[in-house]
This record gives C-alpha cells, structure tokens and sequence, in this order.
C-alpha cells in the first residue's frame, strides 16, 4: 500500500540515524542531535491534541513533573530510572486531569491560557516548596554510572535512548492519526458541533488525546532529568525552552499533520541552538524577539509549515496530482 | 411503533419563545414535510432533536426511547441523523473521509468503514469525487455529501434541513429522487423545505408551524388548502380570498 | 485585624477597578474583531513604559500623559490590527492564538532590548499620599486610578450604548456579514476596536505607573488577569467584567497581603480553575459571540 512508503522512508532515516555516532564523535555535535531527538519527541506529543485542534502551552508543566518525579525517586528513595520513568507518566497524567475541565469546557485561547498558567503555577510550587523540590538550588543527581542509572560517561547512550523516545512519540502520534481515533480528531478539529451530531464524542477524544500527549511529554522528561543530572525550576519548567519551543517546532513544520514536528523539530533545533548561542550574546531577547516574528509570519504565509509547502511543491513539479496526493493524504 | 416521536416541545432564548409546545410523530419509514415562514421554529425542532441544546420543556422519543437528556452524540449513535442548513462538511478533509467519520465513530475497523463509505457515495453520485476535497465541491454536490455522512451514520430518522436550498432547478430534480430513496431502508425522513413544489411532491403528510406552533397537520394537500396556514404565510386578506 | 482586612478590601477594589478597565479592552477587541489577543498584557506594558519615559525624561505628571499615550496606544493598536490581525482574520483559531502569542512574544523583547529588564517606577511628590476615610488610609494614586478607571468604563458603556459606533460594534459583533452588506466598513470597524481597546490598556498602564512597577515581561500578568476577569464576569458581557476585575483585584489583595505577592499567579489561576469547574459561563453570564470562542 502507498502509504507504507513514508514508514519505510522512516525506517531508513531511523536505520542511517543509527549508524551517526559510529562517525561522529564530537560531543557537541552528539549533542545537538540528542537535542533534535528530544525535541521531536516533544512536538510530536504537543502536536496530539492539535490533530483535535486544541493548542495547549502548558506542556513545561509536564516535562517538568516527569523530571521532578524521576529525580526525587531516585535521589531520595533509590528507585532506579526506568522504573521512575513509569511514575513519572502516572504524575503527568495526573496533572493532565487537571487541566481537563478547562480542555472540555473552555475552547481555543482560553484552554491555552490555562495550560499556560498550569506550567507557571507548577514553576512556581518548584520554586516554593523547598521540602519537595530543593527550590532554586533544584536536585543534582550524583554521578554514578551504569545503565540501571541512567547516568553515563559519554553522550552516546543517550544519543540511542532519545532517538528511540523520539521515535516512539512520533510512532504514538502516527498511529492515533492513521486510526479511527485520528479520524474523530480531525473531524472534532473541523466542526466540533457537526462532529458530535455524527456520533463522535468530541470531549473524550480531546481528553484522551491530551492524556497521550502529557504522558509521553512526562517520561521524556523524565530521561532528560538524568541527560542534564542538575535540576532547576526555571529550566525544567521554563516555557520558551518546553511548552513555546515545541510549539514553534510544530507550527513551521507543520502542525496537525505526522510528519510536521520531525522536520520543524529537525530545522528549527540547530537554528534555534544557533540563535541562542550567537543572537543571545550579542543582545538578550534578540533570539525570542525572532521566534515572535517568525510565529507571525508563518501564520500569514505558510500556515501549513513546511508539510504544506513541499506538499504543493511536489504537485507543482507534477509528481503527484491533486487527486493521488488525496488518497494518500493519510500518510502526511 | 414510531420512528420519532416529539411532546410539548418548548424552547426559549432568554426572553425568545422560539418553539412553543410542539407535538408530533414521524412513523418508520414515512417522509414528513416541516413547512412555516421564516422564523417559525423548524430550524430549532431540529435543533432540539439532534441535542444541539436541550428543551426548556417536553420530551423526545426515538423509537420509544427518551433520548431528551441525552448528549447529541449519543443520539446519534442510537440513530438521530441531521443535515445542516448551512453545508458543515469537514474541509480540512476529502469527501471520502468525511463520509468515513460517522463510520468510524461506530466501529473502529478502516477497511470496511472505506467500504460502505464508497458505496454510500455511488448512491448519492459522488463515487467519481470521493478523493477530492471538499474545496473543489459544488454547493449541490457539498449538499449530497452532507447527505451521504449523514446517511453513513445508519439512521433511524433522518433530519433534513433545506437539502434543496441554492441549488437550480436542473440540480434539484437531480437531487430529489435521493429523499424517497431513504425512506426505503425504513428510515424515517423529517425534511424542512421553502421549495414548496417539491417538498410537496415528496412528503406524505406535512406539518406546518409559525411562531414556534404547530398550526396544521395533514396530506399536501390539505395543509395547501387550510386557511390558517394561507394566512400565516401570506396574511390575512389571502386566506379570506 | 478588622482594620487590616477593611484595609485589603478597600485596596482590593481600587485595584479591581483598574483590572476591568484592562478587561474592557479585550472585551471590545474580543467582541468587534472575534479575537483573543494574547499580547494585551504586552500593551499594558507598553502604556507603563510610555507614562515612564515621558516622566522621567520630561518630567510629564502620569496623569497628564494620559492625553499622549492614548492616542499612541491607539496608534499601536491600528497598526497590529492591520499588520498582524488583518492578514488572518480567516485563518484557523490556532492560528490566530499563534499570531497574539507571535506579537506578545515581539513586544515584550522589543521593551527588552529597547528598555533593558531593569524594574522602572515612577515616584511623584503624592506617590505615598493617602487620605483617610474612616479608620482607613486609602493611598490616593489607587483612588484616582480607581476613580479614572471607573469614568472610562463609564464611558466606553454608553459609547456602545448610544453613539453610531457603539452600535455599529455590536452590529459587527452579531453579524459581520449582515453588517457589511448594510454599508458598515467592517475592517475600519476593526481597527477602530483594536485601536480602542490597546488605548484603554495604554491607559490603564499610566494609571497604574504612579504605584506599580514596569518591566518587561510584566505584561504575561496582566493578560492573565484580563483574561481571569473575562472568564470569571462572562465573554463580552460589560457589568459583569466590572465586577469580576473587583473579584480579581480582591483576590490580588488578599494573596499579597496573607500568602505572597508571587504567588498571585497561582490564586488567579486556581480561582479560574474553580470557576470554571463551578459555572463554566462565568458568573454574571455569557455575552454575545462567547460560542464561537468558547465558554459554553
């Protein structure tokens, strides 16, 4: 079938991606491209709800209770990672529950103003509630390696684990899309009300597509806890760095579609990296100043980022008619 | 045994009575015309038996089940189907997807949901733009696919609102035949109409409302000649003609 | 205590008074133009920082920089309408939350690389002047702020009220393309309310220079807090965002003055969430348009 196509494509790119470190050994460069994997995985699981046509902000607040979670347990009562990383999808979901009512009741910006204060409220409570959290001074994970840590002396190890996060979030998110459950989404997204009049509950799917999303975004936080080892609120919570990033990601790669946040997460990393690390300098804001203005621009011209682009593109050159390209618009 | 069944329906807006108290049933397999000026309600009934919003008053029964409290997706799974007067398909997706969605919200199995989806559209003549989207749709052929996803979500009764409206006189008689047609697997067809021609043509008792009231009920005929309703459309001094 | 807690009422309200008049704008930009505009904080800012300079530098009273940062909020708020809004009036909701989210983004950098992060305040001879009514000392630039926000939503009332304008707003409001064929030039209409309601934040951010502080990230808050008190009072609904700016500026008043002033952020937002959870329409009930935007 068609449609398989762009799974093979992915498996050669997961196949190549693979054999990356074998050649490259700087740890700097590893490290940009665990940055890619992590982001990727992010904007798939922020893009979830978006197939429903809900844009949440609030994904700091997950990320950031996926990393608390794993790091206490670990540092304060000894659970290993792997299994902390369980504990931290539960507390995400938890958190995700609370912010149900305002999914269900509440559309558009108002949603995204609560899931916005949701991460900002949860920062704060980082910061306030020493005891838990170590406040400001946040939790150093002690260095102590060995895989059952989750600790490691080279960037290596986490270059496999993040591409095979990334790849499950992506795999999640294609798999929602292609099934029944995509369809209900993409209806909801598309008319809520004619959605409903057709069978569809529309509440339901949008919470569970926010479940998907806080859960996944709460287990990679988890493993970024012990990526970095030094926990801090104004990081871990930070919502340019996990709820505007992503989003940004998804919005230029494509948002509502699979393959968007891959190729927005895999342009928009390295940019960002190097804005952060040239613009940042020469003048703090100069960076976010950008973002802004990139955000608008995008939405004026390309709305449909960079899936859209090539989409038409392709059918420009003739690769595809309009038709063809419909029937397989399933695998975007 | 009834198909649709409605009692002392009533729903106001704020201090707006737009249905008061409205009673009637539609049988299993009959096609009933829902006529009235402008403003008279029926847009509302329908409203009220798809659960747009809930009554202020009255009750709704759907094969002898209460469905009044029911959300609106849930009495569409249990068999209240509507169009919309203003066409509401899914742009963001093609016409075969559109009419897959209310398959897939029953049964989650692709294969078979793109199967009676086809189908469905070979039926209404949409077989040839089922890949298409729905940018590229005539108004007349946007109606027939909201007709055939509502047709795909296996009705029971089946609400029509002005299927007919913006379309030309060629496209209509093209597109009439389609209401007996339901009405043949036994599904109980309520259809709103300004085209009075043919809503009379296709209906086999017609139910006439004005200012939220049922004013007349009969055969076409009939209500065409009650004075009530003469009067309710064209005033007074046309019904004492 | 009671002394205190009469204290923390009365500053509350005073506070409150200024929160709806922020509210008002964004009602006016909600309810003409269908927008949720992410970046009224933003303009706030804007107002504060304008009330600043011209002090600082001129040495201009805040109060008499009303009559210049009106008009130049006004001005902005043309100006994002038909650069940043216009372009998307037809676009998807998400998209038009990117598009606010973009601006915020833009306005609050540009202050920082324009104004540097430090906190600025302005201090006049009557800063810390108070007048005492009763067993209270009410700190009299929060009475005038009070006073002048209250004229202004006074104001804007019967502006929508009685004047063409105001009913040609609610003409766009209910039906825009009615209103259109009935000869309204809609997209004037637009840059109009956009305009208005960035003047009303202006504003509200000189009224609040004399006792607050203006940084540039300081305008997230007041979006919340515009955004709180249009949820809590009801989506276009003019009385009930007055009173759920005082719910607000009471809330503000008692978490600074018993928990901590950082965490009002919290407060709002747990208010919001139980209000939600309680009576999703908002307390005093929903205004026109609310459907479209949410808030069912």
């Amino acid at each position: 079938m068609k449609h398989r196509s762009s799974l093979l494509l992915a498996l050669a790119a997961l196949l190549v991606l693979a054999v990356v470190p074998v050649f490259v050994r700087g740890i700097f460069i590893q490290g940009i491209f665990i940055s890619i994997f992590f982001y990727t995985g992010l904007t798939a699981a922020w893009n979830i709800p978006v197939f429903g046509g809900k844009l949440s902000l609030g994904q700091a607040g997950f990320f950031g209770l996926g990393a608390y979670t794993a790091a206490i347990l670990y540092v304060d009562y000894g659970i290993v990672p792997w299994i902390g990383a369980f504990a931290a999808i539960l507390v995400a979901l938890l958190g995700a529950l609370v912010l149900t009512p305002s999914l269900i009741l509440l559309r558009g910006p108002f949603f995204t103003l609560a899931s916005l204060a949701f991460a900002e409220v949860l920062r704060l409570v980082a910061i306030y509630w020493r005891g838990l959290t170590g406040g400001s001074t946040g939790i150093s994970i002690p260095f102590e390696p060995g895989w059952q840590n989750l600790t490691f002396e080279t960037n290596v190890p986490f270059y496999y684990i993040s591409l095979m996060l990334a790849a499950t979030s992506v795999g999640i998110s294609y798999t929602i899309y292609r099934r029944a459950f995509g369809y209900h989404l993409r209806a909801a997204a598309s008319d809520e009300e004619a959605a409903q009049a057709l069978g569809i509950n529309t509440s339901r799917s949008h919470v569970v597509a926010f479940l998907w999303s806080a859960g996944i975004t709460g287990m990679l936080g988890a493993f970024y806890a012990f990526y970095l080892y030094t926990l801090e609120p104004n990081t871990f919570f930070s919502l340019a760095l996990f709820s505007l990033q992503p989003a940004l990601n998804g919005i230029i790669g494509g948002m509502g579609t699979v393959w968007g946040p891959v190729l927005g997460s895999a342009v928009m990393t390295p940019l960002a990296e190097f804005l952060r690390i040239y613009l940042g300098d020469v003048q703090e804001g100069l960076n976010f100043l950008i973002y802004g203005l990139v955000l608008i621009l995008v939405v004026q011209t390309i709305p449909g980022g960079i899936v859209s682009v090539l989409s038409r593109l392709s059918r420009r050159l003739g690769f595809r008619s309009e038709e063809a390209s419909a029937k397989r618009g399933n695998d975007k | 045994m009834s198909g649709l069944r409605i009692e002392d329906l009533a729903k106001s807006f704020g201090g707006v009575i737009a249905v008061d108290g409205v009673s009637f049933e539609v049988g299993e397999g009959e096609i009933v015309g829902l006529i009235g000026p402008n403003g008279a309600g029926k847009t509302t009934v329908f409203n009220l038996i798809s659960g747009l919003f809930p009554p202020s008053r009255g009750r709704i029964y759907l094969a002898d089940t209460d469905i009044t409290s029911l959300p609106a997706h849930r009495r569409s799974l249990l068999g209240v189907g509507r169009t919309f007067q203003v066409v509401r398909t899914f742009t963001e997706m093609t016409v075969l997807e559109n009419v897959m969605v209310p398959a897939l919200a029953r049964d989650h199995d692709l294969r078979e949901a793109r199967e009676a989806s086809l189908e469905i559209l070979e039926r209404v003549g949409l077989h040839d733009q089922a890949f298409s989207s729905t940018h590229n749709l005539t108004l007349a052929q946007r109606k027939r696919l909201e007709v055939a996803r509502a047709l795909a979500a296996k009705p029971k009764v089946l609400l029509l609102d002005e299927v007919l409206a913006g379309l030309n006189p060629a496209e209509v008689s093209q597109a009439l035949p389609l209401i007996p047609q339901i009405r043949e697997d036994g599904v109980s067809v309520l259809v709103i109409e300004h085209l009075m021609t043919a809503l009379m043509s296709v209906s086999e008792r017609v139910l006439v409302l004005d200012q939220g009231e049922l004013i007349a009920s009969g055969t076409p005929d009939e209500v065409a000649n009650d004075s009530k309703v003469i009067k309710a459309y064209l005033g007074d001094e046309a019904a004492s003609a | 205590m009671i002394e205190l807690i009469a204290q923390v009422i009365v500053a509350g309200i005073l506070l409150g008074g200024v929160f709806a008049l922020i509210a008002s704008g964004l009602n006016i930009i909600f309810g003409v133009v269908r927008i949720i505009n992410f970046a009224h904080g933003e303009l706030v800012m804007l107002g504060m920082y304008a009330t600043f300079f011209l002090h600082s530098i001129w040495g201009i009273d805040p109060y008499l920089s009303i009559l210049a940062v009106a008009p130049a909020l006004f001005l902005v708020g043309v100006i994002v309408q038909r650069l940043v809004i216009q372009p998307i009036l037809d676009a998807s909701a998400i998209s038009k939350i990117f598009a606010t989210v973009g601006l915020s983004l833009v306005l609050m950098n540009f202050a920082l690389i324009l104004f540097g992060g430090d906190f600025r305040s302005v201090r006049t001879s009557y800063s810390d002047s108070t007048i005492g009514i009763g067993p209270i000392n009410v700190n009299i630039p929060r009475l005038i702020a009070f006073v002048v926000a209250l004229v202004l939503f006074a104001g804007l009332y019967s502006l929508l009220r009685y004047t063409f304008i105001g009913k040609a707003f609610q003409a766009v409001a209910e039906d825009r393309s009615t209103a259109q064929l009935m000869g309204i030039r809609v997209e004037r209409l637009y840059l109009l309310a956009f305009g208005l309601g960035a003047a009303l934040a202006g504003v509200a951010g000189a009224l609040l220079m004399p006792f607050a502080t203006v940084y540039p990230t300081v305008g997230i808050s007041y979006t919340l807090i515009a955004f709180v008190v249009v949820v809590l009072g009801g989506l276009g609904n003019m009385t009930g965002t007055l009173l759920g700016g005082l719910i607000i500026g009471l809330t503000d008043s008692f978490s600074a003055t018993f928990l901590s002033p950082s965490l009002s952020t919290a407060t709002y937002f747990v208010l919001f969430v139980v209000v939600l959870l309680v009576r999703p329409s908002g307390l005093f009930g929903k205004g026109k348009g609310t459907e479209e935007v949410g808030l069912r």
